[in-house]
């Protein structure tokens, strides 16, 4: 049988104390990711001055058990706290040391196992917890941590090493959980700093104290694009109010107690702490009626009150540095869920609309107006709302180009075309002769029976245009597909992508694409779906 | 006066160069799970392209030690009464940082001088090129020095390539997360400029990426060298270049691999150029 290593309260302290460096690192990094909730301070700086605490509180116990050291530094932790996320990661050393009590020294196993009621020690000193956040990336690795330890043994390395790989899945996977998130097209800060802080303890465990010194953590990163979906920037309009915290010290608090009080008082209320330390961390309008409601409780410490608005105005102007350095911004105009996450993946604002569902000028100024740069773009996808975005140029201060894209690949092709170190005026000639490069093909049904120059249309059968000009007629998409291609010199080509509309199967668009990828084995053909009303398909050929 | 040129391994050098010129190259260690490489020593180029296409775990890099620096000072001081050290950006790797602590501690009565290129594959390489050749013509540690600051900003580069997976996987991406997330199948070219990575074009097809790198090499008024760097397909790199020869027959076109620590990022497909010139 294999020796298991059993760790005392100096390794404990050690290991963490490695990773609190490993964390200094990244803390501008990770203070970069900060998006929840909104505008909440520094992240990283936080936890770094909430572990340091912790650290420091543990170096002054002589005593070497890992329940003494445990216990210090949670302490130390709840004495330092600072933030959302410091507050929480306290709580996580509070339950650390609540696993670690009464113990001498410990394994693979105690550590999985106190890591799982530092979990849940974290969900309970907050109100209303939310997923996506560090209390998710704590959970999931806790029960990974839980699962290895049950079944592979009882190593301290191993089973730090499963926390940290399922860390790392739970964290890239935050955005899919929080829209807000998804917009800003990052991981949870808090989540990352407590990866990271769990990565820095593996490392030391290995034995990498030296290499760490001359590298930085690794951020995980999410795979949403920036920025995502339109975000209207009219939060401005609820007011953020003042993030207020303190340290409250006195006899026999009860935290559930203040807990339950504080609550109508705030947001994002976190009471934690037990008879003579409670940290209090919220959201309030009024920070006066909460202070003025624990001056009988107890002494306050360590007070801190800051606008949140100002720290707002902070933040945006973090996410603009962000972007890429281009001081110009693209307004799409798209129907079907499909084809708008292709133009946000592409980095366009996506406004709602297209044939039969044309938007106004004052919702196009709306987009505009929402996107962070002072030069937009629109790209109006469709015909009938050319004009309308023509309109907008004189509602704004902004500059603003109009590329006149008639149809889906149209404007795709120009997004595309997008050149990030140019300016508005070459931009939009660039995308302009982008537009023109590609040929679209789209397939819909006849509302009405007719007769067009030498086709014959019944209704409801299925019929092609090229570039927007009513050209075959069929009673399958494929064969109208087909008939359209056969007019087109496709020589020159290289790329046919075909968006599927609402309605259509995948499998449907897939034979579709099969059959065109062998009758023209020289072009790279895509399938994507566009879930487009109106139209079946779809076709950009470039 | 004898200038002794030391560099790393992430100016990605032919080998034949840094033999002709007497160049040192500090390797950076490339990191696969456990196993540790020195780029370019332990691990061919073709092996860690192999390693990257096939291992499942993402390689990592790591700064060489201190203790790596200063043996590679000391040894260069036998020989030199100065040492130039030129490396790639601060803002893509510690490497500056390391070798600056490493500089002050060494002890020798050679002066030795750590520059920050700036820049990183053949942008950095054509950068130390120069420098070598300058020592190797006699010139002073301070001259180069002068030569090498007033020309970092006459270099770019830029990289064309197929595939945003391994960019997804490698984390440190920066402005370059403006092309993750692409729902259409997207060939982007990355710029190397000012020390950073940034997005420059998205491309729908190999052969259009690669003729954006040709028509950008194009639009310079003036090319005192050009580097083209492939990973696995040095057809198309020859061919790239036989095309911008054509175009510029009177300067020198350096060839060369792109190394461990953009490949992890860019992968296999990667084609790259960097141009010393003016716009």
């Amino acid at each position: 049988m294999k020796k298991i290593d059993t760790y005392d309260g100096v390794a404990f302290r050690d290991m963490f104390s490695a990773a609190a460096g490993w964390l200094e690192k990244s803390v501008s990094d990770i203070d970069a990711l900060n998006v929840f909730p909104v505008p909440d301070g520094d992240t990283g700086t936080n936890m770094l001055l909430t572990m340091r605490s912790a650290v420091e509180e543990a170096y002054r116990v002589s005593d070497t058990s890992v329940s003494a050291v445990a216990q210090a530094m949670s302490k130390g932790a709840l004495m330092g706290a600072r933030g959302n996320s410091g507050v929480i990661l306290s709580q996580i050393w509070r339950g650390m040391a609540q696993g670690m009590s009464k113990k001498e020294s410990f394994t693979g196993r105690d550590f999985a196992d106190a890591f799982l009621q530092a979990s849940k020690v974290a969900y309970k000193g907050i109100s209303n917890p939310v997923e996506g956040t560090i209390l998710t990336v704590i959970r999931e690795s806790a029960q990974a941590g839980q699962s290895f330890a049950a079944n592979n043994g009882n190593d301290l390395r191993e089973v730090i090493n499963a926390i940290v790989e399922a860390a790392n899945k739970s964290l890239a996977n935050t955005p899919n959980l929080l829209p807000v998130l998804k917009d800003a097209g990052v991981v949870d800060a808090g989540g990352q700093g407590l990866y990271t802080i769990l990565e820095g303890a593996l490392r030391y465990l290995r034995g990498e104290g030296e290499q760490m010194q001359f590298r930085k953590p690794q951020m995980v990163s999410s795979n949403v694009t920036v920025p995502a979906r339109l975000q209207p920037m009219n939060m401005r309009e609820e007011p953020f109010g003042y993030c207020t915290e303190f340290l409250l010290k006195g006899q026999k608090i009860d935290p559930d107690k203040l807990r339950e009080k504080l609550k109508k008082h705030g947001e994002s209320l976190i009471v934690v702490g037990d008879q003579t330390n409670v940290r209090v961390h919220i959201h309030t309008i009024d920070p006066g009626t909460v202070l003025h409601f624990v001056t009988p409780v107890g002494t306050m410490h360590q007070v801190s009150i800051r606008n949140m608005d100002e720290q707002h105005e902070d933040y945006l102007a973090m996410q603009k540095h962000r972007l890429p350095a281009t001081n110009v911004s693209i307004i799409a105009i798209a129907p079907g869920d499909g084809i708008k996450d292709v133009f946000s993946s592409l980095g366009a604002y996506v406004i709602t609309g297209g044939q039969t569902m044309n938007p106004s000028t004052k919702d196009i100024l709306q987009g505009v107006e929402a996107a962070v740069s002072d030069n937009v773009i629109i790209l109006p996808n469709n015909k009938n709302i050319i004009l309308t975005a023509g309109q907008v140029q004189a509602l704004t201060k902004k500059a603003i180009k109009v590329v006149p894209t008639k149809t889906i690949p149209q404007g795709v092709a120009a997004l595309l075309a997008f050149d990030y170190e140019s300016d508005l005026e070459t931009n939009a000639r660039v995308m302009e002769k982008a537009r023109n490069a590609v040929r679209t093909v789209e397939i819909t049904r006849a509302i009405r029976t007719t007769k067009m120059g030498t086709l014959r249309i019944k209704k409801n059968q299925a019929i092609g245009l090229l570039d927007t000009d009513l050209v075959a007629v069929g009673n399958t998409a494929l064969s109208v597909l087909t008939q359209v291609m056969d007019k087109l010199d496709l020589n020159e080509s290289e790329v046919l992508t075909v968006y599927y509309g609402q309605g259509i199967e995948k499998e449907e668009a897939e034979i579709i694409g099969n059959t065109i990828r062998e009758k023209y084995a020289n072009l790279q053909i895509e399938v994507v779906k566009g879930d487009q009303p109106h139209y079946e398909y779809i076709i950009s050929i470039e | 006066m004898t200038v002794k040129i030391v560099t790393d391994s992430l100016g990605d050098l032919p080998a034949d160069i840094v033999k002709k010129l007497d160049i040192s190259i500090i390797p950076i260690h490339v990191l696969f799970g456990t196993e540790s490489f020195r780029d370019g020593v332990d691990l061919t180029n073709e092996q860690f392209y192999a390693k990257l296409v096939n291992s499942k775990t993402t390689p990592t890099t790591a700064v060489p030690s201190l203790g790596s620096f200063i043996d590679v000072f000391e040894e260069s001081a036998k020989n030199a009464d100065e040492i130039l050290t030129i490396l790639v950006s601060h803002k893509l790797s510690g490497i500056f940082d390391t070798a600056t602590k490493a500089a002050q501690m060494v002890k020798t009565k050679a002066r030795i001088k750590v520059i920050d290129s700036i820049n990183v594959i053949m942008g950095e390489g054509l950068l130390t090129i120069k420098a070598a050749e300058m020592a190797k013509a006699g010139n002073s540690l301070d001259k180069i020095t002068q030569y090498i600051q007033s020309n970092i900003q006459r270099i770019e580069s830029r990289m064309a390539f197929d595939t945003l997976e391994y960019l997804k996987k490698g984390g440190r991406i920066g402005a370059a997360q403006a092309f993750l997330g692409s729902l259409l199948k997207i060939n982007p070219i990355l710029g190397l400029k000012d020390g950073e990575v940034y997005p420059l074009s998205r491309e729908r097809s190999r052969a259009r990426s690669i003729e954006a790198l040709y028509n950008w090499a194009l639009t310079y008024r003036k090319i005192e060298a050009i580097a083209i760097e492939d990973a696995t397909t040095p057809d198309e790199a020859s061919q790239l270049a036989d095309r911008l020869k054509k175009r510029y027959p009177d300067i020198p076109f350096y060839h060369a691999k792109v190394g461990a620590v953009i490949g992890a990022h860019v992968g296999p497909s990667v084609i790259a150029i960097s141009i010393l010139g003016d716009k």
